[in-house]
């Protein structure tokens, strides 16, 4: 399943993105809550002016109207018709604030106006000192009506607060802040945490890829330091024992060799020139196979360092050292073609290809081609060819083919191991394959640079 | 030299050391066989030696260590026998002023012939080729590395060549701008005399011409002289 690309694959990332979504989650909550209380705030203060005032009207019910004051309420004997957008939420809160005032009103009517109510004098002086003069004065009224007695109403009328700022901004800014105090913070520490991991992973793929790293710094958290230090221990022991490795196949070999070559010295004196000839080709054919054991073993550990190589040029060396001993071997005219490698065993490992190719397949013929981002030296012979689903196995370490006509001995089979070894130490690929018109085609296929 | 030359065979083995002392008495020299470095410097005093074959491996002081003596106090030649294959040890060796060295398990004929390729260069007053491997030619924008066996190009790219090419291309190379006839070519190349297989040497010549050549119908680096041979026409730098 392709995971959605939001979404971090580092350690950090992760963390950071969880602490981003719970802080907004945490404060939408909060903001939540606010909003419902600062409503519950608002309704109070639309709600209680009118309620003071149809109060305030009971209370002096009777008494004469002061003279210089507009009356606050009238009083009507039937229920009074309202026009404007009907308020239930400010009815109910306006029911409950005349129960706890103990005043009996039986049912109250709110409606709200967005016109009408003329400014005062100070308003419109203050409007248009501040240039806010968008759809001209906007102050709503409240007309509240109640019931106080069967069939006996009073309405009167209150202007509105202005409606409180919207306050979503305040929220961004309040969540932007947080995440800094919070994140900020995260970031650091989760650097700390990633960078001796990144190199943790690092000095594993350098290994993986020229067989030696360096040693990790030990840095960080505790837990992560620990992780670092067991990681270089453990780089070490592999170390001491890669190095252990070379030195026993250093011993193996000179040990082997020694009386190899003393019994190489001693064929000289068989008086049968065969029985000679034979001798020191047996004797040749162990110190081919022993330097194709130790060859192998030593792969991935080459000192050989890796160096931009005209491939072609190099096919057509190493064909022209088959030609000049007389073996069948051609090469067919080829473009330049660079890569990165380590020459000596790009040698080595053609060569297995093109003996092989003479010894099974009567010739070998070699040609080096540049297909999309890799560069491919293949060598064609006119053999057999191999069983399709043997092709794996011939590649592993000690198979032979069966069959071999011109050779009684046909080495140990490290052949195609070792150039399998070779390949992978380079990013590269050993292929075979059976050609159209008969043979096979054995090709190291190398990423160009 | 009218008398036998006089061989010291130094090698710890004794299964090695006997049978080729005796190989190369029936092939025409004197041989003196030891054990240990330390005796072989009590010979070297005493005798008068034409050539030492020297086993690296040994207990007590190595062939290496030796050999850098008998180079700091004689012209005697040195061929190394070593039983590892790793480019270092080669490469070591020859610093140490061997003139040649033998992988075991070797073939003693080809011990013989190399003897006498060296035998030779130092009858003919031959400058000795010393450390041909692990140094760098630099002539007319080209390198010539001779561990690796390549040329590197103007755009650092090696251009890996074949053991006669490069064979070739080293003895012009040490050489530069002396007349090579076609058999002081083989000679220095392969050690051997002329013979029908002339030709051999000119189908290298033009091999290493297409390779170096910017035009190889017209050269101008390996020039062709007249009835003499061949000549490296550039200045070359030992780096």
């Amino acid at each position: 399943m392709k995971r959605l690309r939001l979404w971090p694959q580092s350690l950090v990332g992760q963390i950071i993105i969880l602490v981003a979504i719970a802080l907004f989650v945490a404060q939408a909550i909060n903001f939540g809550l606010l909003l419902r209380e600062r409503n519950r705030l608002t309704l109070t203060a639309q709600t209680a002016p009118g309620v003071y005032r149809i109060v305030d009207a009971l209370d002096s019910r009777g008494e004469p109207p002061e003279r210089d004051r507009p009356p606050r309420a009238r009083f009507l004997d039937r229920a009074p018709v309202l026009t404007g957008e009907h308020r239930p939420d400010v009815e109910r809160r306006a029911m409950v604030m005349f129960a706890d005032v103990g005043l009996p009103v039986r049912s109250v009517q709110v409606v709200e106006q967005d016109h009408a109510m003329p400014l005062r004098r100070w308003e419109r002086v203050r409007m248009r000192a501040m240039g806010d003069l968008r759809d001209g004065p906007r102050v709503a009224r409240l007309t509240m009506a109640a019931e106080y007695a069967p069939g006996k109403w009073v309405v009167t009328q209150s202007r509105m607060g202005d409606r409180p700022p919207r306050f979503g901004g305040w929220l961004i800014w309040q969540t932007l802040i947080l995440y800094a105090i919070v994140l900020l913070p995260l970031l650091w520490v989760g650097r700390r945490l990633a960078r001796p991991l990144g190199q943790l992973t690092r000095s594993a793929q350098q290994f993986a890829r020229t067989g030696s790293a360096d040693p990790v710094e030990e840095r960080g958290p505790g837990d992560v330091r620990q992780l670092t230090t067991a990681f270089n221990a453990m780089r070490s022991r592999i170390f001491a024992m890669l190095d252990e490795k070379d030195r026993m196949l250093g011993a193996i070999g000179h040990d082997l060799r020694t009386p190899l070559a003393s019994l190489r010295v001693r064929a000289e004196s068989v008086e049968d020139e065969g029985e000679r000839a034979r001798m020191s080709q047996t004797i040749d054919e162990m110190n081919r196979m022993l330097e194709d054991i130790l060859s192998l073993a030593r792969a991935g550990r080459s000192t050989e360092a890796a160096q931009k190589v005209d491939l072609a040029a190099l096919a057509d060396a190493v064909v022209e050292d088959f030609v000049e001993l007389g073996s069948p071997a051609t090469m067919a005219d080829s473009d330049r073609a660079v890569a990165s490698v380590r020459p000596q065993q790009i040698r080595r490992a053609l060569r297995n290809l093109i003996e092989n190719a003479i010894v099974y397949g009567d010739r070998a013929h070699v040609s080096v081609v540049r297909e999309d981002g890799a560069i491919r030296l293949a060598v064609a012979d006119d053999g057999p060819g191999i069983a399709e689903d043997r092709m794996e196995e011939m590649m592993e370490p000690f198979t032979r083919m069966e069959g071999s006509r011109n050779r009684e001995t046909g080495g140990a089979g490290l052949g195609l191991a070792l150039v399998r070894a070779i390949m992978a130490e380079h990013g590269g690929a050993l292929k075979l394959a059976n050609r159209p018109g008969g043979g096979l085609e054995a090709s190291l296929v190398l990423p160009a640079s | 030299m009218s008398e036998k030359p006089h061989l010291l065979l130094v090698d710890d083995e004794r299964s090695i050391r006997e049978p080729l002392a005796q190989y190369l008495s029936r092939n025409g020299f004197r041989v003196t066989a030891v054990e240990s470095a330390a005796e072989a410097r009590v010979r070297l005093n005493a005798n008068a030696i034409d050539l030492v074959i020297l086993d690296i491996m040994m207990p007590g002081e190595d062939g290496l260590s030796l050999c850098r003596h008998i180079r700091e106090t004689s012209e005697i030649p040195v061929i190394l026998l070593t039983a590892r294959s790793e480019e270092t040890d080669r490469i070591v060796g020859l610093e140490m002023g061997a003139d040649d060295y033998v992988l075991k398990p070797f073939s003693p004929r080809e011990l013989v012939a190399r003897i006498k390729v060296i035998f030779r260069r130092v009858a003919t007053g031959g400058q000795r080729v010393t450390a041909p491997d692990g140094s760098t030619y630099a002539f007319a924008g080209w390198l010539l590395k001779t561990q690796e066996r390549v040329l590197v190009d103007q755009e650092g790219v090696a251009l890996p060549l074949s053991t006669a090419e490069y064979n070739l291309m080293l003895a012009f190379a040490t050489r530069p701008n002396q007349v090579l006839s076609r058999d002081q070519l083989l000679d220095i190349t392969q050690g051997r005399e002329a013979n029908a297989f002339d030709r051999a040497i000119d189908n290298q010549i033009s091999r290493l011409r297409k390779k170096i050549e910017p035009d190889p119908k017209n050269p101008t680096l390996i020039k062709t002289v007249w009835g003499g041979g061949y000549t490296l026409s550039a200045d070359v730098r030992k780096l």
